[in-house]
């Protein structure tokens, strides 16, 4: 008697989701949405100063913030599932069971996403409603990069699994995650056009499209003059990008806990 | 040689590991280990700490994969068909952790779902075992909240969920009182009551004495001797008595004490106390105490240190560690 594995992948997500559902980190990033929300919609009118008049203008001040919240999604929702089965041993409870780990792993990656997603949408879903009431209208723009976000957010997620299925250190691979995309890829993107090489296959370069297509931020010119804009590839490359990130990066998730072994 | 029908019902044995073993780079964990378990067998696996139990326990529950040989259970490879060989057992293995979000309802609701079991089914066992375990009044708070003890009842109540026809428990009394052990022992009873397979590894030889009909001893990787518990305690060569005189025995008569026949080896543990190692079994011991009596030397107590399988236990373990 063993249940389907796609039933099984059904059952461990359910139990990831209760697990964020019931953990501190989704309330914790719950309340950094509220603030963001709160700053965006409190702050203009506290300093006198106007909401922007179009849609697009209106959420691409939130969308400033979506690359760090899918990051933040990624590191607290994904980075550590895996490893923390081996470090805080509850593998030897779960993985004695007639369950192959592909399933274990593809059922915390559903909920990985799940829960993500959630956090994305709640984020949208409320720049949405204030670009309405303030401006009246919405675009189909805002749609997209709402769905450009969930790409990037599938690709973060995908390496956040490869790098917890790798490390062995819950800490490790968090800090790792977080680091990758905030620091060690842009660090990366800034200096390849350099050296003359566009960093379109970078993941944070090609998330330059979630604010893009809503006609990018407003940068203000410096003493010095214009700021230049970072590369940002063109939507089909970077969604291609994410889905390269997402794929690789789950595929090699579940090649390596299949290979890791519970040997303390 | 086996016949053709035996090497059958070898293979499809609840245990069945040929030639097992397992590296870690230049350290051999488990040499080559060729063991088989019968149905119904309540079989203990015996071992000083880093002998290779939990290494084979492992093994066989597909944690880690072998350097050579292979694990079946019940005549499925472990390593190929994971899920199948799997599906028919319960195990424990050291001491799990549990996610503390849930309740041990909850978890072992988790483990139903995974294994199949239809809804009222997982009630119903979940009840039974929680029961069983003496966590019936525990089975909604959060498992953040429980003790090691409680975890490790907690580990038995799911092995025993699916009610597995074979039981693989790594040192289940780990982390338990007295009166925990004492429990764990009784379900383990029980359970061989039932005639399910029960492969369980121990450093403690009177667990395994209570608990166990067949017997391994690993050392180093390695297989020392293996056989039913009461073979291995009758052909145990010597056994060690406790002996309290009334007097302390001097020097010359401690030396007429070590040329009685039967007397292996004379060790003084204090004034009056002296610990004489007897072959011969039951013979032997009959005839040491007589001679004692008859020399003269004034017997106040007579009394076995440990089991025969005890004796032999440190026996060949220290004739291992000399190797």
């Amino acid at each position: 008697m063993t249940a389907s594995p796609f039933a099984q992948v059904v059952t461990v997500t359910s139990y990831e989701i209760r697990k964020y559902v019931r953990g501190r980190r989704l309330l914790g990033i719950l309340i950094l949405v509220g603030l963001i929300i709160g700053l965006f919609l409190g702050l203009p009118p506290a300093l006198g100063s106007s909401y922007p008049s179009t849609p697009n203008a209106f959420v691409s001040t939130f969308a400033t913030f979506t690359g760090l919240l899918v990051v933040l999604s990624g590191v607290l929702f994904a980075a550590d599932a895996l490893v923390s089965e081996h470090e805080k041993r509850t593998g030897y409870f779960l993985f004695p069971n007639p369950v192959r780990r592909e399933v274990l792993v593809l059922g915390k990656i559903a909920a990985s996403l799940i829960v993500s997603t959630g956090v994305i949408s709640l984020y949208y879903g409320s720049a949405a409603i204030a670009a309405l009431v303030v401006t009246k209208s919405l675009t189909w723009d805002v749609g997209l990069s709402y769905l450009y976000s969930l790409a990037y957010m599938i690709a973060v997620v995908g390496i956040a699994y490869l790098v917890s299925a790798v490390f062995k250190s819950t800490v490790a691979a968090t800090v790792l995650t977080f680091f990758l995309f905030t620091l060690i890829f842009g660090i990366v993107g800034a200096i390849l056009p350099a050296a003359k090489i566009d960093p379109w296959f970078i993941p944070t370069s090609a998330s330059g499209i979630i604010s893009d297509v809503l006609g990018g931020t407003a940068v203000r010119p410096g003493p010095g003059g214009e700021v230049p804009r970072g590369f940002v590839p063109d939507p089909a490359t970077s969604l291609l990008v994410f889905a390269a990130y997402a794929v690789v990066g789950a595929v090699l998730a579940i090649l390596l806990f299949r290979r890791k072994e519970l040997a303390s | 040689m086996q016949s053709s029908g035996t090497q059958s019902v070898t293979r499809e044995a609840p245990v069945h590991l040929e030639g097992l073993g397992k590296d870690y780079g230049h350290f051999t964990a488990l040499k080559s280990l060729e063991l088989t378990v019968s149905k119904g067998t309540s079989f203990g696996f015996l071992g000083p700490n880093g002998a290779g139990k939990s290494t084979t326990i492992k093994l066989m529950t597909n944690l880690i994969r072998p350097s050579r040989g292979r694990a079946a259970l019940f005549g499925i490879d472990v390593r190929q068909e994971p899920t199948r060989a799997l599906a028919r057992i319960g195990a424990v293995i050291e001491t799990p952790e549990f996610y503390g979000y849930l309740s041990p309802l909850e978890t072992l609701a988790y483990v139903g779902r995974l294994r199949g079991m239809p809804k009222d089914e997982i009630e119903r066992r979940s009840e039974a075992v929680l029961k069983e375990v003496k966590l019936g009044d525990w089975a909604d708070h959060r498992i953040q909240e429980f003790s090691k003890g409680m975890k490790q009842r907690l580990a038995i109540a799911q092995a025993l969920l699916n009610e597995p026809e074979l039981l693989i428990l790594d040192e289940p009394t780990s982390g338990l009182d007295p009166r925990g052990m004492a429990e764990v022992r009784d379900v383990i009873k029980a359970l061989k009551g039932e005639g399910r397979t029960i492969f369980m590894s121990s450093h403690l030889l009177g667990e395994v004495q209570e608990v166990c009909d067949d017997v391994a001893l690993l050392n180093h990787g390695e297989l020392l001797i293996h056989g039913s518990v009461r073979e291995l305690s009758r052909g145990a060569d010597t056994s060690t008595f406790q002996t309290t005189f009334l007097h302390s025995p001097t020097p010359q008569e401690l030396e007429a004490l070590a040329s009685v026949p039967g007397v292996v080896e004379v060790k003084a543990e204090g004034d009056s106390t002296v610990d004489l190692r007897i072959s011969g079994g039951e013979d032997g011991q009959a005839r040491v105490l007589e001679a004692m009596v008859t020399r003269g030397l004034k017997v106040i107590t007579y009394r076995p240190l440990g089991s025969s399988l005890e004796q032999l236990y440190l026996d060949r373990i220290q004739e291992s560690d000399r190797i």
